[in-house]
């Protein structure tokens, strides 16, 4: 077996065999050092001595062998400096009949639930979900998120004291918290895939990856819980954008805007798993925002040019998706949709409702749009001041160019 | 109930991990597990056997105490050199008698000389006592 296809089998096997350990033996934080190591030796062996009569068993008697060792000298120390390690243990409940003996299949699904824990900061969330869900190394997640391997290993070491500190028992969360920890868990995922998204010419590759990660946790995740409209949502929405990402970037590492992109370059198959997925959960109900954003991207990636993007049902769907959650980038898209839909004049009448939200009044964006459609609307003079505007807030040297060339093309037409 | 009794130290040997004391050969551990596994099917087939069970090693342990009235969980309690329970037998038989016949053939167990030399079985009555829930 080469290097390669035990890297694969050892990142789908790593969940299953942290899951195995830790619910047997308890200690998540130990029980993910130990695990680390048992897939670095099977890493450096397998590939050398081919593969085990049963790989997830060799890994869990490695890693179960391992967690003694730690244990022992973790209890060894303490004894030494008399401090007894202490807790008290946070009251679970027994599950309902019947969900006794899932525990293999929901191994993964705790796992997310245990990573993405609300008590933890969101870069802690994602550095260990991406090592105890996805099994990446430290190195590789430091690679990923463009840290340094001190950044990263002192992110993961803290988040799981934080998690050793409060007793979170190896076990699903309580059913009545279940949907507000499933968000934490989605938003997460949707961290990774955007971070990936974050493209900086010079990491690209390895920042697609990372979008690429962030996928194949979120089929992990579907298939723990394949009946969950937003978790089906959210998968379909990164397979949406994700289709994309060969007509994103010129050659020069500039970011292309959807209307100008070679549609050609779209992952039709990728695209097609999409829509697939999005089309079973959408009628399921109750809608969500990840099935709507997936819906709104979905419609994008059916359209043949920009032009003939069913703008109208973009803006319905930006509109219920506003009403579900007041995100004012959400209002400034709708805004774009409706423009897009029924011209510039009523675009700009919804951006100024949002003039005076002071979430989004100051961001580039938002004068960016209205610099469009004001020069849409044939007020040259006002589009001008709004790219000013515009050019002035935006931090990143790819936005400052594209806003002062519009200034440049604006002037030099007068 | 037959019950023995290991410590971490017996643990380790057994794991085959270097240690102060010698560990268990390839040859030594193969023939435990076959001792075990024919007193096991042995027992079942006479009908004694309720069930047996080995308990993993002490490193594992938890132990739960009230600390100013709440429960607390310490974590690994025991000495490396302490012996604590092992596994367990549950027969069931025709007398404490017969119980103990059993026991004694696990001195028969194979295993390193210093091993065999401290190793030892209880054979405790359960208590039948109890009301019977179950009615």
């Amino acid at each position: 077996m080469v290097a390669a296809e035990v890297e694969d089998l050892l990142r789908r096997l790593a969940p299953q065999v942290l899951g195995a350990v830790a619910r047997q033996f308890g200690h998540f934080d130990l029980a993910e050092d130990a695990t680390q190591e048992a897939l670095l030796a099977a890493a450096v062996r397998w590939p050398r001595d081919g593969l085990p009569d049963n790989p997830k068993g060799w890994l869990i008697a490695v890693a179960a062998r391992r967690l003694t060792d730690l244990l022992r000298a973790d209890q060894a120390r303490r004894r030494r400096e008399d401090t007894l390690a202490q807790w008290a243990m946070a009251e679970t409940g027994p599950p309902p009949a019947g969900e006794r003996n899932q525990a293999d299949r929901d191994d993964t699904l705790v796992l997310f639930f245990m990573c993405c824990h609300p008590s933890l900061p969101a870069a802690s969330q994602i550095a260990l979900t991406l090592r105890a869900v996805g099994g990446l190394n430290t190195a590789e997640i430091a690679r990923a998120l463009l840290a340094s391997q001190d950044t990263v290993t002192r992110r993961i070491t803290r988040a799981k004291q934080s998690i050793k500190d409060s007793g979170v028992p190896f076990a699903l969360p309580p059913p009545g918290q279940l949907p507000g920890r499933l968000g934490a868990v989605l938003r997460v995922l949707y961290l990774i895939f955007n971070e990936g998204y974050e493209a900086t010419s010079g990491a690209e590759l390895l920042r697609l990856e990372l979008a690429e990660e962030a996928i194949r946790l979120g089929r992990a995740l579907h298939e723990a819980l394949p009946d969950d409209n937003e978790v089906t949502g959210l998968l379909a929405l990164m397979l949406l954008v994700h289709a994309r990402h060969r007509a994103r970037t010129a050659a020069d590492g500039s970011l292309i805007p959807m209307a100008e992109q070679d549609r050609s370059l779209w992952d039709r198959a990728v695209i097609d798993e999409g829509i697939a997925l999005i089309t079973t959960a959408l009628p399921r109900g109750p809608t969500g925002s990840y099935q709507l954003q997936a819906a709104i991207a979905a419609v994008h990636d059916e359209a043949e040019s920009g032009d003939t993007t069913d703008w109208a049902q973009i803006a319905a769907l930006y509109g219920v998706l506003l009403r579900l959650d007041d995100n004012p980038v959400v209002a400034l898209n709708h805004a774009v949709a409706v423009a897009m839909a029924t011209g510039p004049r009523a675009g700009l009448a919804l951006l100024d409702r949002l003039e005076s939200d002071p979430r989004i009044n100051a961001d580039r964006r938002f004068h960016g749009v209205r610099a469009h459609l004001l020069e849409q609307n044939g007020d040259r003079h006002a589009a001008l001041e709004a790219y000013h505007e515009a050019a002035r807030r935006a931090t990143n040297l790819q936005q400052q160019r594209y806003l002062n060339r519009q200034i440049a093309r604006l002037q030099d037409s007068s | 109930m037959i019950l023995t009794f290991a410590s971490q130290q017996d643990y380790q040997e057994m794991a085959g991990q270097p240690a102060s004391q010698p560990t268990w050969t390839q040859e030594e551990y193969a023939a435990l597990g076959a001792f075990m596994h024919a007193f096991n099917q042995e027992l079942a087939d006479s009908g004694e056997l309720v069930e047996t069970r080995g308990l993993s090693a002490p490193a594992h342990t938890r132990r739960v105490q009230l600390k100013d009235g709440v429960p607390v969980v310490t974590d690994g309690p025991y000495a490396e050199a302490e012996e604590v329970l092992a596994g367990y037998w549950i027969v069931e038989c025709g007398s404490f008698d017969r119980a103990t016949e059993i026991a004694s053939r696990l001195a028969d167990c194979p295993g390193p000389e210093h091993v065999r030399a401290r190793a030892r079985a209880d054979v405790r009555p359960i208590d039948e006592q109890q009301p019977d829930f179950e009615g």
